[in-house]
């Protein structure tokens, strides 16, 4: 048992610092998270390193190389400062964002209505991502429409489980992560795979181990902006990356480093280089 | 969706847990077959582990090198490596290659479940081994040569005097690996057993209701393990015998 005298003073010390807590907490309304990144002079950038283009571990040296990679250190050079890259996972990139172990991230997270409610971005995506679906030649998936009551893989965490769910009927088995996904597709655990379009192109043109899948469906599954995310309400963060943006539509430098990377720009992105390439915008 | 869980999904709302997902039919749903699914693998492991421990162990306890032997070799194998690599090693590894081979044979029937059932089982079978091993040698060797005198076969002295005793010295260690065992089936997560922990990574993913989702597995998995700790404790109480070890 606490003496009386004791317990005022150590109610008066907790109200002191709750007091404390809550200044503190309004002091830092006006986004740290900026001044933090050129206080200690460096960005910390979640990245999705799941595989070409978009990042994947370079085998020779072990550092990140890919899309993401490219953009996540121009992102530090326009801002001035070092990159730090974290490897996020689809499942858990929203909580490493929201616990302040990554400043943003840059991690094919494409815009959904979900998300824009719990975190922010720059209105200006880097890209237009859809889906798309990866199948043995064999296996007569012609359409969107054929996986209907059909096993099909995903990587936990991925946007394209409730279309494929709701709108398709498939019967969708999340995996960890895209590799995993892709390995039950070739152990026969699912029909198909749907994974970002970019990465599963690349597969099939490139990999021999991927000879006898295919893409057969051309058109993507529910193709959508992918943007740069940073913690809900960081307003000056989320302006000085949508200048970024704006400046890598504009001087043409995503085009090319989306080349290098082996992608095909999509229509958005050409249009988007058009608009802000154009005197006057 | 009934008044009365809207209610109570407000009421809790207001400590600002929002738990909104069991107002969803379809999320409650995967929700509830989640808990079912993670029910079912553990009874399954919890037995396949015991099988393939009684076996182990006597094999390990065998005067025979050529049984001693391969069964030493796998539970250290097994016991020094992580089981999620184990059930990546299984599913992802061995799982594609029985495929490829049975392509043309009407596919291969190894479903994600029973590679986790498979890995688990095999997993804990290593740790019981042990355990029942100790039981084993725990026998005194007085008791042995009573039932050897009394004209018992080798494999009559293993059934019916050293793994009764053993069960008994080993089943406090046992219990311990049946606990682990139940937290250990949310591994099967990862290749998308749709278990307790792989339905809430699917809402939480969409709904992003991690802490409220972590509080039921938290509740749901100690309840699980309270209920096999109690088993356990009236297993030993009901096979408690007079004048051995107590």
């Amino acid at each position: 048992m606490l003496s009386r005298p004791t317990r005022t003073t150590l109610a008066h010390t907790l109200r002191t610092l709750a007091l404390f807590a809550a200044f503190s907490a309004g002091a830092a309304h006006a986004d740290a998270t900026l001044d933090r990144i050129h206080q200690r002079h460096k960005i910390v950038i979640g990245v999705i390193l799941s595989g070409p283009p978009f990042g994947s571990l370079d085998p020779a040296t072990q550092k990140p190389v890919g899309f993401n990679v490219d953009l996540a250190n121009d992102v530090a050079k326009r801002l001035g400062v070092d990159v730090e890259l974290t490897a996020v996972q689809p499942s858990n990139r929203v909580q490493f964002l929201q616990q302040g172990k990554v400043d943003a991230l840059i991690a094919n997270m494409e815009v959904t209505k979900e998300r824009a409610e719990i975190l922010s971005y720059p209105p200006t995506p880097f890209e237009e991502i859809g889906g798309a679906l990866i199948t043995r030649k064999d296996s007569g998936i012609k359409t969107w429409n054929d996986v209907r009551g059909k096993p099909v893989c995903v990587s936990q965490g991925s946007n394209y489980t409730k279309p494929l769910a709701e709108q398709y009927g498939a019967q969708v088995k999340a995996f960890r992560g895209q590799p995993e996904s892709l390995l039950a597709l070739r152990g026969n655990n699912c029909v198909a795979a749907v994974h970002v379009a970019p990465t599963l192109r690349l597969l099939v043109a490139r990999n021999p181990d991927w000879k006898d899948y295919t893409i057969p469906v051309s058109n993507d599954l529910i193709p959508s902006p992918a943007v740069i995310w940073v913690r809900k309400g960081e307003t000056d963060t989320q302006a000085a990356l949508e200048k970024i943006v704006q400046d890598w539509h504009r001087s043409g430098w995503l085009i090319g480093t989306e080349r290098r990377n082996s992608m095909q720009p999509s229509q958005a992105v050409l249009d988007l280089h058009a608009k802000y390439k154009a005197p006057g915008a | 969706m009934s008044a009365p869980a809207q209610a109570l999904v407000d009421a809790i709302g207001k400590t600002g847990l929002n738990y909104s997902f069991v107002l969803a039919p379809d999320e409650l749903a995967s929700f509830l077959h989640g808990m079912l699914v993670t029910l079912e693998l553990s009874l399954v492991t919890a037995l396949g582990s015991l099988a393939a421990g009684v076996v182990l162990a006597a094999m390990l306890t065998s005067p025979r090198a050529a049984l001693a032997r391969p069964a030493r070799v796998f539970v250290e194998v097994t016991r020094n490596t992580p089981t999620l690599v184990q059930l990546f090693c299984a599913f992802l590894v061995v799982n594609m290659l029985i495929s490829e081979a049975l392509r043309n044979l009407g596919g291969n029937p190894l479903t994600p479940f029973i590679w986790s059932a498979i890995v688990i089982s095999l997993h804990k079978a290593a740790f019981h081994a042990e355990a029942l091993r100790a039981g084993i040698e725990a026998v005194p060797r007085a008791t042995l040569e009573a039932a050897q005198s009394l004209g018992y076969s080798r494999r009559q002295r293993l059934w019916e005097v050293q793994l009764p005793l053993a069960l008994r010295f080993a089943l406090p260690t046992l219990v311990n690996n049946m606990v682990d065992l139940v937290k250990m089936t949310t591994v099967a997560s990862a290749i998308a057993v749709g278990d307790i922990t792989y339905a809430s990574i699917m809402i939480w993913t969409q709904r992003d209701n991690v802490l409220e989702l972590m509080i039921l597995i938290l509740l749901f998995f100690g309840a699980l393990t309270f209920a096999v700790n109690r088993a356990g404790q009236w297993l030993e109480i009901r096979l408690r015998m007079p004048g051995y070890g107590h």
